[in-house]
């Protein structure tokens, strides 16, 4: 391993003493992301202020052949900020300026490590947000967001973080800044920075990003319905999405969570509720109105057991408040859980629902679902007891065969958690050889090194760096001499 | 290995039947693009004889110019070479309807129009409105990128292409993407191929995300007795808590060939909603165009047609990005440098407009577009010539520049995925 003291005398000499941790304990920190089923220790951690230092560091480690991790908040769900094979672990929370705010463009241009929500707060008072709003918006970086392309429970209306960033610039292994779009839209060319989007440092390090603004709306409108069984949840989603109705947000609670809910914060849901479905509407004052009186009239046809409209922020606060705190009542139900987040067309919602019941039933393990019910997005907890190794076993065995049926209805492996190494290996179920022959060498050639958070986003296999091998297609024979 | 025409005509023929290959000279005449005739026009009736027909010029190092409705061949530089052209249009089944998922699978050359006759059943809609959208392939549109006033709401192909299945240089089918909304499953390969010209990879199927279309729309045209009138009015709109489907400014050459006489500039405006909320919405426009001292009118049954017909019709067009705070003073610079004949209208709120031209004086209009790219540049605005005379696009690049780094890696995109240049060689940026 090359990172070694004259390697890290390097080092300092670009970002000074403190932004390194070199210290085990130090680097204990960053050994993984929220997902901690997986876990790689980086040799060394820096913490650049600069781009310019961004650059040192890249080629440095370009120089020496080591491996580099890029890190935001370290937020993600699926082990992409972690070091599998070690190396320089660069993480982005000390540039976190906004560097750059264009009310008349709507735009901003934003270091990475800023929090999500920071920008959001930065520009409220001129009646504006950044509408790509992962749940962890307290906490994940905007580097991160874009990098893992994230949605949130209000990317139904406003589509997810790639519709949001007009342009990037990139340190990728070449040590040059690259700089990918712009505040104007459509630049002439590949559109490089709608494939960084997503890319999960694959391509390098994000060092600014130019993000869309969005209008606050005029109006907002929270619904709370409550129904019997998740399957009548779920016929309400389709009659809202049939009637033409696209809501802001779409959320969907089900009866495990809900009574891990009631047991600790308590939200006021009825314990023999079967399905707790959030509906926020937002835009044009009297679209609103009109669409919510829609809205909770599908919801009664459905046979909602009750339908409450909030009345003022204070309220609509309390309706979200159970959503929000749903993960963190399972914790409390259950020791450990694998978090799933595939995706089905949201018409084969209820059949979903009633495959994993099958599922839960066949491998002894226990589901709760709290998810974007909205655009397909599944996010069942799968709850198992890290203490008892056969308990594993059945919630990944579980979690496996769910992820299959998602995929023969036609759905996706991930919706917004990425890839990681978690998913590298279900690639396979959504993509043929070719598919991912193509993956491979697009990013062959945007980093051929493989310098970038290498055995992230795809899967591995014997022929390293080969990608799959595409099948051609066979030629007519015989028709020419 | 070297092929003479007479047996690649018969291998084509063996891909897809003889009566599906062109050799006719009068007919090959006719699909002439930039002076340069192809040798074959090869018409494949499924994505299996798409493949075989890439596959076998690749084999022979055979340029192929892929075309859907024919109606931007005009796009970019002229081709350096041409040996066939696939003609898409009976790749035109729609694959799969799913209303209440709103998103629909289509191949690469269904139109526009035919997608919108059926999704109207539903009252859904694909939300995109280039310029003569409902002829044009919806392969051909995701190719060229090309973008109409509702981007202003909806955001274009870009927003909209959530799967595709393309056909690589040397035959490979291959997919990115999801037929499901929302996907982060590896590379956004989808985001790679739109606007991409064909030059990656042959579109041959697409899974567009859908959108209900509103109940109630109307449409305004707000008359403006200067451009800077109309660029304060279109400033105040987008300020505001409106939600315009569309925010377009039209100039006076572009108001004149509408047959709309005296004003100097006009933004036209459209809202759709339920229907309160459109009358809502209305009152507060209205107050708006007073308060910047305009007038308001509705807009005639039909507008929005004509509107992209101006954009059909002209001889030469140019696309250009600008800020949108910078449109009208970009709309003042191109009737400065082109002249009184210049029609420009565009995207207020995207910044995409369209100059057009109804004659060309190459020279002249070489070096015009040169000084609007100059004028463009320091805040990131381009100019690209999408339709002209070959002699045009000959005189001036009609990508303009692009940042030496993105461009390299552009250029390594290309060598790896069509080393042979066998896909459109030479019309894309960079002479990719
Ligand atoms: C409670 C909770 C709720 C969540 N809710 C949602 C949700 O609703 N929607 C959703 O999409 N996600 C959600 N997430 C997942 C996570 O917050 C998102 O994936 C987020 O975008 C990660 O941001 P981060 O700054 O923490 O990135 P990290 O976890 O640090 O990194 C994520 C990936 O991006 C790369 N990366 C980070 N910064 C850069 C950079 N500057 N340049 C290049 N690559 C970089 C990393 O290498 C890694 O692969 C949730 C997570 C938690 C813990």
């Amino acid at each position: 391993m090359p990172v070694n003291s004259r390697f890290v005398d390097e080092l300092r000499a670009i970002v000074g003493s403190d932004a390194l941790v070199l210290s085990p304990e130090g680097r204990l920190a960053y050994e993984c992301d929220m997902h901690t089923l997986y876990k790689g220790q980086p040799d060394v951690v820096v913490l650049p202020s600069r781009v310019d230092e961004v650059q040192r560091i890249v080629r440095l480690c370009r120089r020496e052949r080591v491996p580099i991790v890029p890190r935001g908040s370290g937020t993600g769900l699926a082990g992409g900020a972690m070091a599998p094979t070690g190396g320089v672990m660069v993480a982005m929370n000390r540039m976190n300026r906004v560097l750059e705010i264009d009310i008349p463009n709507r735009c901003a241009v934003v270091e990475p490590g800023l929090i999500n929500l920071w920008l959001t707060r930065e520009v409220a008072a001129r009646g504006y947000f950044f509408a790509p709003d992962p749940s962890s918006q307290m906490v994940s970086s905007i580097g991160g967001n874009v990098s893992t392309n994230a949605g949130g429970p209000h990317c139904l209306k406003y589509g997810i973080t790639t519709n949001h960033v007009l342009g990037l610039t990139i340190v990728g292994s070449s040590g040059e800044p690259l700089t990918l779009g712009g505040k104007v839209w459509d630049r002439p060319g590949y559109d490089l920075t709608g494939v960084a989007v997503g890319s999960e440092g694959t391509f390098g390090l994000v060092t600014s990003i130019t993000v869309r603004l969005t209008h606050t709306p005029e109006g907002v409108k929270t619904i709370l319905a409550l129904f019997a069984t998740i399957d009548a949840a779920s016929e309400a989603v389709s009659a809202i999405i049939a009637a033409g109705i696209v809501p802001a947000a779409l959320e969907m609670l089900d009866d495990v969570v809900i009574r891990a809910i009631e047991a600790g914060v308590g939200a006021g849901y009825p314990g023999d509720a079967g399905a707790v479905l959030l509906i926020e509407l937002d835009g044009p004052r009297a679209e609103v109105e009109m669409e919510a009186e829609r809205a909770v009239a599908l919801s009664r046809a459905r046979g909602a057991l009750s339908v409450r409209v909030a009345r003022d922020e204070a309220e609509r606060a309390l309706l979200w408040k159970g959503r929000k705190e749903a993960a963190g009542a399972i914790g409390r139900i259950a020791p450990s859980f694998l978090l799933q987040d595939a995706v089905v067309p949201r018409s084969k919602l209820p059949q979903i629902m009633r495959e994993m019941q099958a599922i839960s039933a066949r491998h002894r393990v226990l589901f709760a679902n709290v998810f974007h019910a909205g655009d397909g997005n599944l996010h069942p907890l799968i709850c198992y007891d890290d203490r008892d190794p056969d308990e594993l076993h059945r919630a990944k065995a579980a979690n496996e065969e769910l992820l299959r049926a998602c995929i023969d209805m036609g759905g996706s492996v991930t919706g917004e958690h990425g890839v990681g190494v978690d998913k590298a290996q279900h690639l396979g179920l959504q993509y043929a050889d070719a598919d991912l022959n193509f993956m491979y060498r697009l990013r062959r050639v945007i980093d051929p090194e493989g310098l970038m958070n290498p055995g992230k986003l795809l899967p591995s296999h014997p022929a390293c760096g080969e990608g799959f091998r595409a099948r051609r297609p066979v030629l007519p024979e015989g028709a020419w001499v | 290995m070297a092929v003479s025409v007479r047996s690649l005509e018969k291998a084509f023929a063996s891909l897809v039947g003889r009566e599906r290959v062109v050799d006719d000279p009068v007919k090959l005449g006719g699909a002439t693009i930039d002076g340069c005739v192809p040798r074959f026009i090869v018409r494949p009736a499924a994505v299996d004889e798409l493949s075989g027909i890439v596959a076998l010029a690749c084999e022979e190092r055979l340029a192929v110019i892929p075309r859907g409705s024919g109606s931007a061949l005009e796009l970019g530089a002229p081709p350096s070479r041409l040996d066939v052209v696939i003609d898409l249009r009976d790749l035109d089944r729609v694959l799969e309807y799913n209303p209440d998922d709103l998103t629909a699978s289509v191949e690469a050359g269904v139109t526009l129009g035919a997608l919108a006759k059926l999704l109207s059943d539903r009252r859904q809609f694909a939300a995109l409105d280039p310029p003569g959208g409902t002829s044009r392939s919806l392969g051909g549109i995701t190719a060229t990128n090309a973008v109409g006033p509702l981007a202003c709401r909806y955001g274009a192909m870009r927003d909209r292409l959530l799967g595709v299945r393309f056909v690589q240089a040397d035959g490979v089918v291959t997919w990115g993407g999801a037929k499901v909304v929302k996907s982060v499953t590896g590379y956004d390969i989808p985001k790679l191929m739109v606007g991409a010209l064909g030059t990656l990879g042959v579109l041959a199927e697409l899974t567009l995300r859908l959108h209900p279309m509103p109940e109630h729309e109307a449409s305004w045209l707000a008359s403006c007795d200067t451009l800077d009138a109309a660029g304060t009015l279109v400033a105040a709109i987008l300020e505001s808590t409106l939600q315009p489907n569309r925010v377009e400014i039209v100039s006076r050459g572009a108001l004149e060939a509408l047959r709309l006489g005296a004003a100097v500039a006009a933004v036209a405006v459209s809202i759709a909603s339920v229907e309160p909320a459109v009358a809502a919405q209305e009152e507060s426009l209205r107050s708006l165009v007073r308060a910047n001292g305009g007038t308001l009118n509705p807009a005639s049954p039909g507008w929005w047609d004509r509107y992209g017909d101006v954009v059909m019709s002209s001889r030469v067009t140019i696309r250009i990005g600008t800020l949108p705070s910078e449109v009208a003073r970009t709309v003042g610079a191109v009737e400065r440098l082109l002249g009184p004949a210049v029609a420009v209208v565009g995207s207020a709120a995207t910044g995409t407009l369209h100059a057009l031209l109804s004659e060309c004086q190459v020279q002249a209009m070489a070096s015009a577009v040169g000084e609007l790219r100059a004028m463009l540049a320091p805040f990131g605005g381009h100019a690209t010539i999408t339709r002209g005379p070959r002699a045009l696009r000959e005189a001036i690049d009609p990508w303009g520049p692009t940042d030496p780094g993105a461009l390299a890696l552009m250029r390594g995109l290309k060598d790896e995925f069509d080393p042979h240049r066998v896909l459109n060689p030479g019309r894309f940026v960079g002479g990719l």
